[in-house]
């Protein structure tokens, strides 16, 4: 067993009680969705962690009310789509903004952490102007188009990232003649896996939760719209309905969950950079 | 921050790196800031024209009950949320970061939070937090202690900021273990060696490493705190639509959408982003200052 | 030979013509079931106008209103779009809204048999820019197991207040004894007037609000006295459930299953059959002014910068038309604006087995929902200032206070 930061095996049993507990916390709420969604309605309320009477009534019903798999498939379409956008274009302007000197650098950094400071409701209006100026207004273009254009949080996250990675790798490909184009995709990219792993799972998550642009650029149409906006219409009618509801929201989490999963697997403790000085 | 000059074609390879933000970025100012700073000096209710106002949307803002309240829920929410989301994912972050067996499970049992629809989980909080047999009193009375109601007005903000970190440490979680990654393995195994003890080896190895994860991860969970919408208006909703506990968001989105008041609401905005900018110049200098330090 | 080969040409260009389609979008707020509805009734429409493609688009209830004030800012309205009676004004006095009142003049029978009080709203001194579709009134609703299991003989229409508020009491239980109440005698939602304060104001000869004067009316000495009756069925009797105490059931005490009456309108039909629950409705109490209930109305307006004026009225006429009626009439959320469907088998014969007739007679003595300027905003002041004094802030008197102040602040921003 490799342990980094802790001395002895005390620090990894004390480590290992700390976590499982908090393990316990983070996860109980969550197991209790389950439960519940194993429940039939007139348990809903008991508040007990083993439904009485289990069913699987809940999930079956989600899909005859709902046309889940049109659903899912439309919010996971854009959420592929967008996650690739971003983590090209992201990583690419924070990887300038790390490495490179130009003029204006930290103003115009400082402007597109601004975009992110300003809070959405007020921006919707214009935004939707703005769209139908371009004459996109009608088509599906707003919910992925804006991902390949770039974005405060992931230009940040890769930004922060690249400036952990020694500037001495880049100037010694220099001075062998790389290009920046060349430096970026067979130096940078590649140590930045984990980086790129985790804002993998935000944008793919920030796509998939995303409703506001979905309700609004997309016909409200259950065979056109995504999973969010799916789910809101379904709430309206069945919120007194919880089984079904904790169903439902298990039901969309799981895809999120499982990048999360696939993407977690780039966090290994240990990755020596010392070799490339 | 890497100073590398870009030098003859070098130019073109800056230019096209950057030209999707750039483009990004030029929607975007017009798009957000643009229009949300020109809103705040105009009449606007969405419907009709706007028309001009002046600086009397900024005149009017102290004198508004609803934003005063708003704005003093936000600040104390903020208060406590920032720091505690910060502090428990960092330690999180470092004690998952090892190949054991099983490894996937705790991290994933950490993220679940992040992703649980707050509508659903809601519900479950309102269960934990029931005055009559509700987990969290369960416990307190277990202790010799009195049944607290956790979403009173005077205990609420507390209760909520729990449910927010809860939720919020997943996140901060991934951001920081992506960050250990870079810390070269031979530098705590050459520490480890020296005989350095492990909080020499956090204060003098993991944590100037993580400078950079920790200034995105403190800059992001201050936007989020500042914006915070969803968990607070569950925990805390009336049946007429509103909130025990507004926050700034919540009442810029209840003056622009649902009273007609777009410029009221933007000027709220205004007031909300210029308090996060503050901020994040603050985080710059301190980090700064803590760089100059390590 | 050369005639009749124009004459077969311009038939086939007539054809052509006649096939081009002017497509009508029509928004509403809704669930999935209530969209499939309206997909039948559009098809039922197209049918017969074969010229005119109706696109429904159903979103939930907050979605819908977010999405349509950022369409029609934006420039890009909805043809015909769903709204709720007292939102109305904001919409109609900013100029988005089409008149129809040409359309009526020249179409004098097309509100024959639509029950008058719901066409109130939506009257300008300019002429109607919107018609009802369906509307709500307010009834007793009461859990049947649970008086069955009190000995507690059903609510008639010969109850009181008084005798409403001692059933009410009866009703609330703590059977274990552990302090803790199971069940509560009466449930309703509080902050907005429509399902309980209002008509509890209403029976006691008081009134909400006058628009017109920018006066709120919750703290005239009728209105006091309201209150002070739900405060001491509340406070005093403890026979509705706390917030707090209410938290953990969802926000619905009667739908939980927790309280054995509750006030609420239609709308709460198919989700308490849904819930499993054994209820009926009868008639609210006798106040000390009478008997009084509120009406409410969800109608349909046309965008002002419709490209399709001529046929999105046809699609809303149709809608009201006694076909449209009955498909609606199906769906059990609402009651139909039309007599003769409200009064035929495809209100009354709902598969949700209860007085359904009550709903309709109830129009006798309703009360409008106002409808005015602001509502929103007043009623979002009014409902947090009275909540002063359900969560113990304030003493009742000094809420209604507030609330009054409160509430012509927002009247006077509104004017």
């Amino acid at each position: 067993m490799t342990h980094l930061h802790w001395p002895n095996r005390w620090g990894d049993a004390l480590a290992f009680v700390a976590l499982g507990f908090g393990a316990l916390c983070m996860i109980g709420p969550f197991v209790w969705m389950i439960a519940t969604s194993l429940k039939p309605v007139a348990e809903q309320f008991d508040m007990a962690l083993i439904p009485a009477t289990p069913t699987l009534e809940n999930y079956p019903r989600l899909f005859d009310i709902l046309p889940m798999h049109l659903l899912l498939w439309n919010s996971f379409k854009i959420a592929l789509i967008s996650t690739f956008g971003q983590l090209l274009t992201c990583s690419m302007a924070g990887f300038i903004f790390a490495v490179v000197r130009f003029p204006f650098r930290n103003a115009i950094f400082v402007i597109l952490l601004l975009t992110l400071m300003v809070p959405g409701q007020i921006t919707a209006i214009p935004q939707f102007i703005i769209f139908r100026f371009l004459g996109l207004y009608g088509t599906q273009a707003p919910l992925y188009a804006p991902a390949f254009l770039g974005g405060a949080f992931g230009t940040f996250l890769m930004r922060q990232y690249f400036l952990t990675i020694p500037i001495e790798l880049a100037e010694a490909a220099r001075i062998d003649g790389a290009s920046l184009a060349r430096i970026f995709f067979t130096i940078y990219l590649p140590l930045a896996k984990p980086a790129l792993a985790a804002f993998a799972i935000f944008a793919f998550m920030f796509s998939w939760n995303e409703l506001f642009t979905a309700l609004i650029y997309l016909p409200s149409d259950l065979e056109k719209t995504t999973l969010t906006v799916g789910l809101a219409l379904f709430q309206q009618q069945y919120s007194g309905q919880w089984p079904l509801m904790m169903a439902a929201s298990l039901f969309s989490v799981a895809p999120i969950i499982i990048v999360f999963f696939l993407a977690q697997r780039h966090f290994i403790a240990g990755i020596s950079m010392s070799g490339l000085k | 921050m890497g100073n590398l000059r870009p030098m003859g074609p070098e130019r073109w390879w800056v230019l096209v790196f950057l030209a999707p933000t750039l483009l990004g970025l030029l929607l975007g100012t017009f798009g957000s800031i643009f229009a949300t700073l020109g809103i705040s000096f105009t009449d606007w209710d969405l419907l009709t024209p706007a028309t001009l106002a002046g600086i009397s949307n900024y005149v009017d803002l102290p004198g508004d009950r609803l934003f005063r309240n708003a704005l003093w829920n936000t600040l104390a929410f903020s208060a406590l949320y920032v720091p505690a989301t910060v502090i428990i994912s960092l330690f999180v972050a470092i004690g998952l970061n090892r190949r054991i067996p099983g490894i996937s499970f705790f991290r994933v049992a950490f993220f679940l939070p992040t992703v649980s629809s707050p509508t659903a989980v809601g519900l479950l909080w309102t269960w934990i937090y029931a005055e009559n047999n509700g987990l969290m009193n369960r416990i307190v009375t277990a202790l010799g202690g009195d049944p607290v109601s956790w979403l009173s007005r005077d205990v609420a903000l507390y209760s909520v900021v729990i449910v927010n970190v809860w939720g919020a440490i997943g996140g901060g979680m991934i951001i920081f273990l992506a960050g250990l990654q870079s810390i070269p393995k031979d530098h705590c195994e050459v520490a480890a060696l020296d005989g350095a003890t492990p909080w020499q080896r956090l204060r003098f190895i993991t944590l100037p490493a993580l400078a950079p994860a920790m200034f995105f991860q403190i800059v992001l969970t201050t936007i989020n705190a500042f914006q915070a919408f969803d968990y607070i208006y569950i925990l805390t909703r009336t049946g007429n639509g509103n909130s025990t506990m507004p926050t700034l968001v919540f009442s810029i989105y209840r003056t622009g959408f649902r009273f007609f008041r777009m410029g009221d609401a933007a000027a709220q905005a205004v007031v909300l982003t210029g308090m996060i900018f503050v901020l994040t110049l603050v985080y710059f200098r301190l980090q700064k200052r803590w760089g100059a330090q390590a | 030979m050369k005639h009749l080969t124009s004459t077969a040409l311009a038939l086939i260009l007539a054809a052509g013509a006649a096939r081009a389609e002017t497509t009508i979008d029509f928004a509403l707020w809704g669930s999935p079931e209530e969209g499939e509805v309206w997909k039948t009734i559009a098809a039922e429409f197209e049918a017969a106008h074969p010229d005119i493609k109706v696109n429904i688009e159903v979103a939930d209830w907050d979605g819908y209103w977010e999405k349509l004030r950022v369409q029609v800012a934006g420039g890009e309205p909805p043809d015909v779009f769903a709204m709720d009676a007292p939102l109305y004004p904001d919409w109609q006095s900013r100029g988005v809204l089409l008149n129809l009142q040409p359309y009526l003049d020249a179409n004098p029978s097309a509100l024959d048999g639509v029950y008058p009080i719901t066409l109130e709203a939506y009257r300008t001194p300019d002429g109607l820019f919107g018609l009802p579709r369906d509307f709500q009134t307010i009834v007793l609703y009461y859990n049947k197991d649970m008086f069955d299991a009190a000995g507690q003989s059903y609510p008639d229409d010969s109850w009181s207040y008084d005798d409403f508020r001692a059933a009410a009491a009866r009703l609330t239980l703590d059977a274990n004894g552990d302090g803790v109440k199971e069940q509560w005698g009466f449930w309703a939602e509080v902050y907005d007037m429509e399902p309980f304060w209002g008509p509890v104001v209403w029976a006691w000869g008081g009134s909400p609000v006058d628009p017109a004067a920018g006066t709120t009316l919750v703290n005239t000495p009728e209105a006091q006295a309201a209150f002070q009756f739900i405060h001491d069925m509340w406070k005093v009797d403890g026979s509705m459930p706390s917030e707090q105490e209410l938290a953990q059931y969802g926000y619905d005490g009667f739908l939980a299953g927790v309280a054995a009456m509750g006030f609420s309108g239609h709308w709460s039909v198919p989700e308490y059959a849904a819930a499993g629950l054994n209820f009926d409705v009868a008639p609210l109490p006798i106040g000390p002014a009478g008997r009084a209930t509120g009406v409410n109305s969800a109608g349909f307006v046309i965008s002002a910068d419709t490209d399709a004026p001529d046929a999105a009225w046809q699609f809303v006429q149709f809608a009201i038309s006694e076909a449209g009626q009955a498909k609606l009439a199906n769906i059990g959320l609402a009651v139909p604006i039309l007599e003769s469907v409200a009064k035929g088998e495809a209100y009354l014969g709902q598969p949700v087995q209860i007085n359904q007739a009550l709903f309709v007679d109830a129009l006798d003595y309703a009360h409008m929902k106002p409808v005015f300027r602001g509502y929103e905003e007043w009623s979002s002041a009014v409902g947090d200032a009275l909540n002063l004094a359900w969560s113990g802030e304030e003493a009742l008197a000094d809420a209604l206070a507030i609330a009054a102040e409160d509430g012509d602040a927002a009247l006077a921003k509104n004017q």
